[in-house]
């Protein structure tokens, strides 16, 4: 996310909104947003119900027991409410994909 | 010496975690693919503020971070 952050100006002059979503409480995201200068929304998806929506839900094995996650993902959704970008994986980490996706989205309209 | 026990205890939970998360891959792709509309929801943020993804419809685009856990590595 503090990558994310890095590039929050760059994606807001583009008129695009970041926000994160995790499975964190919204506690853990407040000291996670304090300690790391995270100025934009973190949202709390507890029971996973909008992770699972988007096919992203998985289960990490962490000291022998599954920890239910979301996997990195980004989406660029346009002000329609389409999807016209999105990375998964190792590949979600660098947003700059998505700062560029968003910058030739702004050229064209 | 208790102290850098623990410290040295989260250490090692911490780099298990990163290596775990690393190791991660050949997934299925997600649901949701580049064309579909986003599957709308409202969710509570850091300040305990309800967000839509709707409250941005018409106004702004939307990049929406899915993240592993809150003080992963990235």
């Amino acid at each position: 996310m503090r990558s994310f952050q890095q590039n929050v100006a760059k994606l807001e002059a583009a008129d695009t909104q970041v926000l994160g979503v995790s499975m964190d409480n919204p506690f853990a995201n407040k000291v996670f947003a304090d300690e790391n200068g995270v100025t934009f929304p973190l949202l709390s998806d507890i029971g996973g119900k909008v992770i699972r929506e988007y096919g992203i839900y998985k289960e990490y094995d962490q000291f022998h027991t599954k920890i239910p996650a979301a996997r990195r993902a980004t989406y660029l959704i346009d002000k329609i409410g389409k999807v016209v970008a999105m990375q998964v994986d190792t590949d979600a980490v660098d947003p700059t994909k998505t700062v560029r996706a968003c910058e030739r989205r702004k050229l064209k309209g | 010496m208790r102290k850098v026990g623990i410290a040295l205890l989260l250490a090692c939970f911490l780099l298990t975690a990163v290596a775990q998360t690393q190791k991660e891959s050949a997934a299925p792709a997600p649901e949701v693919k580049i064309g579909d509309l986003a599957p709308d929801f409202t969710l509570v943020d850091q300040n305990g503020k309800l967000r839509s993804l709707h409250d941005y419809k018409g106004k702004k685009n939307v990049a929406l971070a899915f993240y592993v856990w809150a003080f992963s590595s990235d």
